[in-house]
Parts: structure tokens; C-alpha cells; sequence
């Protein structure tokens, strides 16, 4: 896989975040969360061993323990901001907090230096640009927002960065379905710890239809089977804080769903100006951050 | 070989028969994406697994019509045409590691996603005239070029690049006489 085919991948992996929303309109509110996560990363984690088995034993054996470590702490971390941003989301309504997740892409940099990796030229124009599409998109809505929230969701997005320097460091020297697998497996271990002190009567408590098995099905494949795997899979060939610009395009994606799906599937939701100028900048943000302006120099100063 | 692509097919699209667009007829189908990938990397039994899991999906959802006959037709023909195009049309072997190649896979995409919308639509308006053919032709196009482009590619660029997949050539018989 080359870097223009591990930023495709990673535009897919956020495609398919993107459209959480859309699944999770199958599942009742009744339905915790964490009820939602253990499910899904159980089954994920089922169907990734089963096709995976042998390649998954084979980096195992050669791996050992470490992997198994290094999983524990992305999942560790992944189910701490995962609370984070579920409690910090009740702060804002739906559109204001969906851009509060992308404050990740400005913090992520800042993680990098501290831990004293370095940070392209190209991605720090990259970030300054999809900053100005979140101020511009949350704007008025953030000056009537409590403390509280911004805080807890920036502590969030603190942790997510982390996550993703990490993940990123551990996909260049594993085997990426190993990796998905343990990190669902660690999921699942934690949100079942939680689903059972907050709802003690687990799967008596969810109520089962067709629909919400399709939907936890769905999630289950889609979103952490293929996305995640396939997010472990492009991390390989791409940078950290390169990846964290491609996630913000997730805003734009939810934005597009909520103006063009029909009314069955999700909310419908006509954009305001400055969240459609807010999404333009988050845009030109990532294409910056995708765009090899190297090889294409390269390629122009061949042809003269 | 059928089998189990037929099996997978059905495990990705019958969970989606819950997002119905025209209940019955339309629905978003992220199983699409699987329309090259059946095509370029599994050939012929690609192409009849693709078209048998969309009858039987259509079977199971209770969405079986007169209409499925177009679908079945129709669903063939769109590996089909992926599968054509790398191994008889295209100079260059099937890859997506240069921007060249990804462009031509959106072509092919566009011409596959036409040729469906061709063919599904004026059976569906011939036998329920009651359903908007305009609203369906539209729905059809979307989940046809949508999916192949957006999940398609992506999970091509994995199969071929990390999981090892190799492109399924036209039979050692037919090259000979070719």
C-alpha cells in the first residue's frame, strides 16, 4: 500500500465513522452505549479471528506478550475518551459537538512535540486551516456552551490523540488484523465491565427486534471489522497527525448525510453558512495533508 | 467457490434490508462494493455469486418481483463488466497504486452504475408503475457508482496490497485462442 492509497483508505475508515449516526438510528436510546460497544467488538473480534486465525496465531506466536500490552493500552485509552466524549457531548447539541471532535487534529501536533516527534510544515497549515473550520462552524453556538463540556471534550480529544500516536506506532510493527482483533477484544472487556455495574441485567435488558440486531450486525462489520482494520491497515503508511487531518473530514460527511439522506434513515438537517464554511476550510485543510506536493514537483520538473 | 461468495454477499446485505428507501424496492446497499471486488478477483463464479446473492436477498427480505429478473441480469453484468475491462480492455494489469489506474476504475464504475440503472429501471417501471422510476433510477445509480468508489476501492487497495488477493485472469483455454 503507497501513501495515496493509505490516505483513500484512511477517507474510507472516516466515511464509514461517519455513518454512525445512520446505523445507530436502528438501536433504541434505551440501549447503553456500552452496551452497543461490547456487542459490536465482540462480534467484530469473532469474525476477524475466524477469518484471520491462522495469521493472527502466526504474529502471536511471534510477538508475544508485547502485543497483547500494547492492545491493553489502546483499548484502555480508547475506552477512556470514548467515555469522555459520551459525557462531554451532553454540553452540546448535536451539530456543535460532532465539530467538537475534530479539536483532536489541533491537539494531536501538540501530543506529537511533547513526546519530541517531529511535525511537517505541510501539517501544521493543514491544522491551522481545520481549526478555522471549527471556530468558524461552532462560532456563536460555543459562547453560550459550559466550561465543563469544552474541558471534558478536550481531555477527550487529548486522549484520542494519544490513541492515535500510538496506534500509529504499534500498526508499523505488528500485524495490523492482530492488532484490530486485541483491540476489539479489549473493547469489548471494558464496555462489559461497565454495561454490567450500570445495567446489571445485560441482554435481558435490551430489546431485541429484527432491526436492532441488523443494526448491531451492521456496526459490528462495518464500522470496527472493516473500518477499524482497515484504519490499522492504512496507519502503516501514514503519519499520525497526517491520518488525524483526514479523520476531521468526518464533520463534512455527517453534514452531507444529514442535507441529502431521506428522512427514514436520519434527521434531516439543512446546514447553516457558517457550518458550510467551516466544513470548506476542514476540507481544504485535509487535501492539503493529501496532496503529495512533492511528487508532483517532481513529476512537473521531469517533464521540463 | 460460489457458495461461499454467495454466503458472504448475503451476510453483508441482508442486515442493510432495514434502511429502505422505496420500501421494497430501493434500499442503500453497501454490498455493491463488492461488485468489482467479485469481479475483478473471482471472475465468472464472482459474477454468478453476485447475482444469485442479490435473487436470494431479495427472497429473504420478501422484496421478490417480477422486476428481480432485471436485477439478476443486471447484477451479473456489473462484475462482468469490471471483469472484462481489466483483462480485455485495459493495457495495463489491474492495480490501484497510481492515480491513472484509480481514474479509470471510476470510469468503469460510472459505465457499470449506467448500464444497471439501463436495465433494472424500465423493468421496474414495466411491471409497478406506481413506483417512482425517477426516485429509483436515482437510487440505483447512487448505490451503484457510490459504494464501488467510496468502500470498493479501499477495500480492493487491501485485498490486492496486504491480504495478497491476486486478479482473476480470462481461463488459460481462452487466452490460447485469443
Amino acid at each position: 500500500m503507497n501513501r495515496l492509497q493509505a490516505n483513500l483508505c484512511l477517507i474510507c475508515v472516516t466515511l464509514c465513522w461517519s455513518t454512525e449516526v445512520i446505523i445507530f438510528a436502528c438501536i433504541p436510546d434505551d440501549v447503553l452505549p456500552f452496551a452497543t460497544s461490547f456487542i459490536t467488538s465482540a462480534i467484530a473480534a469473532a469474525i476477524l479471528a475466524a477469518c484471520f486465525f491462522r495469521r493472527i496465531a502466526a504474529e502471536m506466536k511471534r510477538a508475544g506478550k508485547e502485543i497483547l500490552l500494547r492492545c491493553l493500552l489502546l483499548g484502555v485509552l480508547k475506552a477512556a475518551y470514548d467515555i469522555m466524549f459520551l459525557y462531554g457531548l451532553k454540553y452540546f447539541d448535536v451539530s456543535t459537538g460532532a465539530f467538537t471532535f475534530s479539536i483532536t487534529v489541533v491537539v494531536l501536533p501538540v501530543v506529537l512535540l511533547t513526546m519530541r516527534k517531529s511535525v511537517d510544515k505541510k501539517t501544521w497549515i493543514s491544522v491551522v486551516l481545520v481549526l478555522t473550520g471549527i471556530v468558524f462552524a461552532l462560532g456563536s453556538s460555543l459562547a453560550g456552551t459550559q466550561v465543563w463540556g469544552l474541558v471534558i471534550m478536550f481531555i477527550g480529544c487529548t486522549l484520542r490523540a494519544l490513541f492515535f500516536v500510538k496506534l500509529n506506532d504499534f500498526a508499523k510493527e505488528h500485524d495490523s488484523i492482530t492488532l484490530s482483533v486485541w483491540i476489539s477484544v479489549v473493547g469489548a472487556i471494558i464496555s462489559f465491565a461497565i454495561w454490567v455495574i450500570l445495567q446489571p441485567a445485560t441482554f435481558g435488558a435490551i430489546p431485541w427486534s429484527g432491526t436492532v440486531i441488523a443494526g448491531l450486525f451492521i456496526y459490528a462489520y462495518f464500522i470496527v471489522a472493516f473500518a477499524q482494520t482497515l484504519n490499522v491497515f492504512a496507519q502503516k503508511r501514514a503519519t499520525a497527525a497526517g491520518a488525524t487531518i483526514i479523520y476531521s473530514l468526518e464533520i463534512v460527511f455527517s453534514l452531507i448525510w444529514s442535507a441529502v439522506l431521506p428522512e427514514n434513515l436520519i434527521d434531516r438537517v439543512i446546514p447553516s453558512p457558517f457550518h458550510v464554511i467551516g466544513a470548506l476550510f476542514i476540507v481544504a485543510g485535509s487535501l492539503i495533508e493529501i496532496i503529495d506536493f512533492n511528487a508532483i514537483r517532481r513529476v512537473k520538473s521531469r517533464h521540463e | 467457490m460460489v457458495l461461499i461468495l454467495t454466503a458472504v454477499y448475503l451476510v453483508v446485505a441482508v442486515p442493510f434490508k432495514v434502511m429502505s428507501v422505496i420500501p421494497g424496492f430501493a434500499d442503500i446497499r453497501p454490498v455493491l462494493m463488492l461488485n468489482p471486488v467479485y469481479g475483478i478477483f473471482f471472475g465468472i463464479p464472482g459474477c454468478i455469486a453476485f447475482a444469485i446473492g442479490n435473487l436470494i436477498g431479495d427472497l429473504l427480505s420478501d422484496s421478490l418481483r417480477w422486476s428481480s429478473i432485471g436485477g439478476f441480469i443486471a447484477n451479473f453484468i456489473g462484475p462482468f463488466l469490471f471483469y472484462v475491462y481489466w483483462n480485455k480492455i485495459s493495457k495495463t494489469p489491474f492495480s490501484l497504486r497510481t492515480g491513472k489506474n484509480l481514474l479509470k476504475q471510476l470510469c468503469v464504475t460510472v459505465v457499470t452504475a449506467v448500464a444497471e440503472t439501463i436495465i433494472i429501471t424500465p423493468m421496474v417501471e414495466l411491471s409497478y408503475p406506481e413506483v417512482s422510476s425517477i426516485l429509483f433510477a436515482k437510487t440505483v445509480m447512487l448505490n451503484v457508482s457510490v459504494f464501488p468508489i467510496v468502500l470498493g476501492i479501499p477495500l480492493m487497495i487491501l485485498m490486492q496490497e496486504e491480504l495478497h488477493f491476486t486478479p482473476k485472469p480470462f481461463s488459460k483455454k481462452k487466452n490460447a485462442l485469443r
